[in-house]
């Protein structure tokens, strides 16, 4: 039942991040299209301004080059065969791509460089911050630590909720009893899960098999044809680790919720609960007041804790 | 057999604990009383405060005694580990549930 090893991607083509993403940044590939093969190795966009002058000390080659006004204007500055040697040798540290912003355009130099060197050019509308924010976000998306944990994940009421525990031990059952009442399904038995910055895990399905899912008995179900479409959601960041354990006699089990036990999910610590199961329990209800207790404590107010406080104040003040 | 110790199935032993620790019993040291309780499946434990009586398996009972430093809980357990049972919770109060 453990995670799965986490991949760590070290490195993506510009043709993996240009089909991504041409829409969402208006991406336009200009010259030098043979350049799509080579690799963005760095989550972040360089403006190559140092660069131009010549300066190549703590130069970010394995970063994406963004020409924006101040670049563009000074390269329109240089004559020609200063433009060449400049742009031939920043293209010679093996840069992944070249991108103009506000739709600028390319010098002639740049042109010859990029289908000479087989460097890929592509321009956009965008402006360089605007670009340079969504970019670095799509990147961090793309560099995401990724991998698959055994559990079904569900929205139930906006708390990300994994339900955890041994095949057979209900966890369908309860995920179909959750999208009954409303709540949706991101992914049965299967979560893909990606690190999204320092503080997020958020949860997808494999695309093949999203919105099924598989019911003991009856075989595998369309969540979305026969609940409607609302109860099926693409991703979701996971707030909180649900774990069945089966009942013994003489188990310890949470009865004060004071104390706050965590689930590790690629290095961030996730609230976890675990639930005894025993026959008759109403399992849905319990998953959903957990998700309700977690959204109430995501909002500042710890219910045990609360309530203990009021406690120990009121025997203080009977002494 | 030790017939003044062994309990037998009927027998109802009571026993009275002082509530030691600063805090008193709040949800911590209540938690720490009901999985004692909980352990025994055939024993039955009363606890009693001034007038109330609860289930010594009830957490929610045995918080809502608000039953703080100094005060007395009457414990009555009755079945086969009766004893048992009692002589645990005993040990649990006098350690003042780990805390100060």
């Amino acid at each position: 039942m453990a995670q799965v090893n986490p991949k760590i991607i070290e490195s993506i083509s510009v043709r993996e991040f240009f089909e991504s993403y041409a829409d969402k940044l208006q991406l336009e590939l200009v010259a030098g299209q043979d350049g799509l093969k080579r690799f963005i190795r760095e989550k972040s966009i360089n403006r190559p301004s140092l660069a131009l002058t010549g300066y190549f000390k703590h130069f970010a080659n394995r970063r994406m080059q963004l020409f924006g006004a101040g670049e563009m204007a000074y390269l329109r500055d240089l004559n020609e065969s200063a433009q060449y040697k400049v742009l031939r040798e920043i293209v010679a540290k093996h840069i992944p791509c070249l991108i103009v912003s506000r739709n600028f355009a390319p010098t002639k130099a740049m042109y010859s460089i990029a289908e000479e060197t087989n460097t890929a050019m592509f321009r956009t509308p965008m402006k360089s911050k605007d670009f340079v924010a969504e970019g670095t976000v799509l990147l961090e998306d793309k560099f995401a630590p990724r991998s698959t944990i055994y559990g079904t994940l569900l929205d139930v009421k906006g708390i990300g909720t994994l339900l955890r525990g041994k095949s057979g031990v209900g966890k369908s059952e309860c995920a179909l009893a959750l999208v009954e009442r409303g709540h949706s399904l991101v992914a049965d038995d299967v979560t893909y899960i990606k690190k999204v910055g320092e503080r997020e895990i958020v949860g997808t399905s494999a695309e093949i098999n999203r919105g099924y899912m598989e019911c003991r008995g009856i075989g595998i179900i369309s969540v979305a044809d026969l609940f409607g479409i609302r109860c099926v959601r693409v991703e979701k960041r996971i707030d909180l680790v649900v774990t069945f354990v089966e009942w013994q006699p003489g188990m310890e089990e949470e009865r004060t919720g004071l104390d706050q036990s965590t689930f590790d999910m690629l290095g961030i610590q996730i609230p976890h609960i675990q639930i005894p199961v025993r026959p008759g329990r109403d399992m849905a209800r319990l998953v959903e007041v957990g998700a309700l207790v977690q959204a109430l404590r995501l909002t500042g107010h710890d219910s045990a804790v609360e309530f203990n406080e009021r406690l120990i104040a009121t025997m203080a003040g009977d002494k | 057999m030790d017939a003044m110790n062994q309990a037998n199935e009927d027998s109802e032993l009571t026993k009275v604990l002082k509530v030691q620790n600063k805090m008193g019993i709040h949800a911590r040291p209540a938690a720490m009383i009901v999985r004692i309780s909980n352990k025994y499946n055939d024993v039955e434990v009363w606890v009693e405060k001034d007038d109330d009586q609860i289930n010594g398996k009830s957490i929610m009972g045995l918080m809502m005694l608000a039953a703080g430093q100094g005060s007395e809980l009457k414990f009555t357990a009755t079945g086969s580990k009766a004893n048992e049972l009692l002589k645990e919770l005993e040990e649990l109060f006098a350690r003042k549930f780990e805390e100060a």
